[in-house]
């Protein structure tokens, strides 16, 4: 179980959010990329081992969308959100 | 084992969603409204209305249900500037009270929320979840308010039933 940061609320129960997903390079211009870079774009999330930036929604909280960072390999969030 | 608690369903209260900078909502509203709560996640009450801080520039009132049209009408919903946002919820949250010896007790059955009162106050109110539901949890007078969508009403008094048994 994790113990999510939130900026408003502290510290709150990872049951209370919704895994945003990775944070990503921004969206190429699909027509000034190779099909297979657009491909990749859309269809491989970023899963590497170790800190990880991430999004998380505090969907059954206060609303917030956060930003943290996360550590694939043991769990542990290393760096939370700047404000919290 | 049976807690000592008692769960009921309660009527209806009006509310009103506020959104948008403290500024402007003081600005159109001020005058009817309870002062802002200091911290987040706080409420003030003043005669009679509750003020809830439950996000980011988003505010919750609450009063009794005969005050509703009233108030309506002196919050001005339909004429408000845009970047504030007045919108009249009534009928969206079915509130219970957990009230009994053994209140705490079901509600750290209920929600991952630190209820103790070191860390959930008097003046307290958070959204959280409960039995994984989204809820509004408050303390009142000997326990709990917990505030579900209208809609699962039904589901969070069969939850409570479980848990009581």
């Amino acid at each position: 179980m994790l113990l999510i940061p939130c900026p408003f609320c502290g510290p709150r129960n990872e049951s209370e959010f919704a895994h945003g997903g990775p944070v990503r390079a921004r969206r190429p211009d699909p027509d000034a990329v190779s099909d297979a870079a657009w491909v990749e774009y859309l269809t491989v999330t970023p899963n590497p081992q170790g800190p990880v930036q991430e999004h998380w929604w505090h969907v059954r909280g206060c609303g917030t969308w956060l930003t943290l960072w996360r550590d694939t390999t043991s769990h542990d969030i290393v760096k939370g959100p700047d404000d919290a | 084992m049976r807690y000592d608690v008692t769960c009921k369903q309660a009527g209806l209260s009006a509310l009103f969603d506020l959104k948008g900078p403290q500024a402007d909502l003081w600005g159109w509203a001020g005058d009817h409204l309870p002062p802002m709560p200091a911290r987040p996640n706080s409420l003030t009450r003043r005669g009679g209305r509750s003020l809830y801080h439950i996000g980011p520039r988003h505010l919750l009132l609450r009063t009794g249900i005969a005050e509703e049209e009233a108030l309506e009408r002196a919050l001005g919903p339909a004429a408000a500037p845009p970047q504030i946002s007045i919108v009249r919820i009534s009928d969206t949250l079915t509130f219970f009270a957990v009230t009994g010896r053994d209140a705490d007790q079901v509600m750290a059955i209920a929600c991952p929320l630190d209820l103790h009162p070191a860390v959930f106050g008097a003046d307290a109110v958070s959204h959280t979840e409960a039995f994984g539901l989204k809820a509004m949890v408050l303390r009142c007078e000997g326990g709990f308010e917990c505030a579900v969508e209208q809609s699962h009403g039904d589901m969070m008094q069969d939850y409570l039933n479980r848990a009581l048994t």
